[in-house]
């Protein structure tokens, strides 16, 4: 990965929610390099801090949250600290964001073409042509009639209208788009179209994804790499398919173990027992050894790093020395 | 099946006035559904959002009147029902668990407000007492401390809450537990507590569920057969291990198809739906999903299909599939 031109550089980031009771860590001391074209998805549970380090690398962030500690360098420039004249040169130009629910992204009383034309003007001097023949272009990119862009949203299906966010999104042909769960409204058949037709405009035009779900599944087969966080740090960090056939962390395990399948004998799972940690108050040690079938009396004093094993990263002292060993790869064969 | 049928549900139909006085229109929510649940058995109703699915539950509940058609619950018909004690033995024999595990506690009572107070009135030949052992006695069944009636709601976790929504089902000794997406509001880890506590209730307490899902990898986990919703119609039904393995309508196909599956192999260039379902607001006759089957034939677009048994029990509406086993059959005759 080292080869391919880094355009985003996040290191050491830790977020706090600053609040009258104490601060509260979201985000603790987080970092990657996303490589030009590259598809990293992260996932975690409600409350992990998945949406908070998106916001935080897009320097979306508002109060009660700050950027506590550590730098995110988007195409050499380190985008902290940054005033919001100086960010809106890189935001929606080089770097975009499609959110959640569109439903609540899209302005209701203003056609989709008036709202093109807003996101244009807003970063460009564009002639009434150019915005005219840009919106056409990027709506038929993401597969909708450009006489939508007449339509208001309410017009449009909940499929149409996270399309129309992603085309909103590549309007200027940025570097990097960051989607934050921008398939979890939709059913299950929108929602596969959907993350194939991200795949093909990110094929074809090379921008970078960070891709924030709580479904693992969904990502399986899109992202290059995987990230899977907990209680506000990263736990486990490798590439997709290595995470899949080899998940190193109990958590990520545990994750994995979660999904019923569709196919293959019916097996009973047993879940996570339990519930994320309180970031107000978290347990001692290892954050996640309260649930962790494989827990020794040592998780709960010494604080886990991120140990590197193999070609993947992960937080876990008893992987790191050996008592838990690693478990032989099940290449594409999870199917038991 | 038909001699232990606890409900059955006879050509219900449920339609919706829309529009003012001069464009008055009609939405057809649920078009001539039949089904029975049998007594300790979870049937999964799935579909897209908008397929009809939570009308029938409301409809089941007494929340909306049907347009048309009947539900027999243990052989009675539900109409009959005038007097508010039957009504209240019926929906306390069929209770329902919402989606929304934090809008359906009252956020300033204490968890047992709620539990006694239903129990007081579906069941009030128990004196104070027998109510409190009562409600500890459910919250035992569905994994809470008794410990856990005396919190607040904003003290449980979301899998903790829609524990107390089944507690509370349960607490009214119900014959049917109407799941609205239960669980598709809580995190991966916790899901599969609440798929197993389903499991559970049928197994050891003999409740049947009615599971509304989108999620056809949960249902296939604890269901005994699936209904598939299409357009407010049924497009599929049978048991759930026979209708996966030999889905028989092009929808069921294409639901299949789009299911996120990590342990499956990669195949991003699966084919991809770019339809929508349609919005059913007076319709003309032939089948609902012609325009995104990749099979529709002429009579498609003239006829409605209705329902017919292609293998044991295993019942779809689609002409080509009809035609098919008709052909496959007469072909077998030929051979003997």
């Amino acid at each position: 990965m080292s080869e391919v031109p880094e355009v985003l550089n996040v290191s050491g980031l830790s977020v706090d929610y600053v609040l009258d009771r104490g601060d509260v860590r979201a985000v603790d001391d987080v970092s990657f390099t996303l490589g030009r074209g590259e598809f990293l998805g992260i996932v975690g549970e409600s409350g992990c801090g998945k949406s908070t380090l998106l916001f935080a690398v897009a320097q979306l962030l508002a109060a009660p949250a700050r950027v506590a500690a550590g730098s995110v360098t988007f195409q050499g420039t380190n985008l902290v600290g940054l005033t919001d004249r100086q960010l809106s040169a890189v935001r929606w130009r080089d770097m975009s964001v499609v959110m959640q629910s569109a439903m609540n992204a899209l302005n209701p009383v203003k056609s989709i073409g008036a709202q093109f034309a807003d996101a244009m003007r807003a970063h460009d001097k564009p002639s009434r042509a150019e915005i005219a023949a840009r919106s056409a272009e990027v709506l038929r990119m993401v597969g909708i009639d450009p006489v939508h862009l007449g339509s208001y949203p309410h017009q449009l299906s909940g499929g149409m209208r996270q399309r129309s966010m992603i085309a909103m999104a590549m309007l200027f042909t940025p570097d990097l788009v960051i989607m934050d769960e921008p398939t979890s409204a939709l059913d299950v058949v929108a929602q596969r179209s959907l993350m194939v037709q991200i795949k093909e405009l990110q094929l074809s035009y090379g921008f970078a994804v960070i891709f924030v779900t709580h479904d693992m599944s969904l990502i399986s087969h899109f992202s290059d790499r995987l990230m899977v966080m907990y209680a506000g740090q990263v736990d486990e960090f490798g590439p997709t398919r290595t995470v899949f056939d080899r998940p190193l962390h109990p958590y990520t395990q545990g994750l994995l173990e979660a999904f019923p399948s569709i196919r293959g004998p019916r097996v009973p799972l047993k879940g996570i027992p339990g519930s994320p940690p309180d970031l107000a108050a978290l347990p001692a040690g290892c954050r996640f050894h309260p649930r962790c079938p494989y827990a020794v009396d040592r998780c709960a004093q010494v604080e886990p790093e991120l140990y590197e094993l193999d070609d993947a990263l992960v937080r876990c002292l008893r992987r790191q020395d050996g008592s838990l060993p690693v478990p032989a790869s099940q290449e594409g064969s999870l199917s038991r | 099946m038909s001699a232990t049928e606890l409900l059955r549900v006879e050509h219900l139909t449920r339609h919706f006035k829309i529009g003012g006085v001069l464009s008055r229109r009609t939405l057809h929510a649920v078009d001539d559904v039949s089904f029975g649940i049998g007594e300790r058995e979870i049937v999964a109703l799935a579909g897209e959002s908008g397929s009809g699915k939570s009308t029938i539950a409301r409809v089941l509940a007494r929340i909306y009147a049907p347009t048309s058609g009947e539900i027999y619950f243990e052989g009675k018909p539900v109409s009959a029902i005038r007097s508010r004690r039957d009504r209240l033995r019926y929906s306390g024999l069929m209770p329902m668990v919402f989606q929304d595990p934090f809008g359906s506690i009252n956020p300033v009572y204490r968890v047992e407000h709620g539990m006694l107070r239903s129990l007081k009135l579906h069941r009030p030949a128990l004196s104070a007492g027998q109510r409190r052992e009562e409600a500890e006695r459910v919250f035992e069944v569905v994994g809470l401390g008794a410990d856990m009636l005396q919190r607040f709601p904003y003290e449980l976790s979301g899998g903790q809450r829609q524990r107390v929504g089944f507690a509370q089902a349960l607490a009214m000794r119900p014959r049917l537990i109407l799941a609205d997406e239960p669980v598709s509001m809580l995190d991966v880890s916790i899901r599969i507590g609440l798929l197993n506590l389903m499991a559970e209730l049928r197994d050891a307490q003999g409740v049947s569920v009615l599971y509304i899902t989108h999620d056809i990898a949960s249902a296939r986990y604890v269901a005994d057969r699936l209904i598939v919703m299409y357009a407010g119609q049924i497009a599929e039904a049978g048991p759930i291990e026979e209708v996966l393995a030999h889905p028989k309508h092009p929808y069921t196909q294409l639901l299949l198809s789009a299911v996120p599956d990590p342990r499956a192999p990669l195949s991003v260039a699966a084919e991809t739906d770019r339809g929508e379902p349609p919005k059913v607001i007076d319709p003309t006759p032939g089948c609902r999903f012609r325009w995104r089957c990749p099979l529709a034939i002429d009579v498609c677009a003239q006829v409605t299909p209705v329902l017919a048994e292609l293998a044991p029990d295993h019942q779809a509406a689609c002409h080509v599939a009809q035609a098919d086993a008709a052909a496959s059959a007469s072909a077998q005759k030929v051979e003997q």
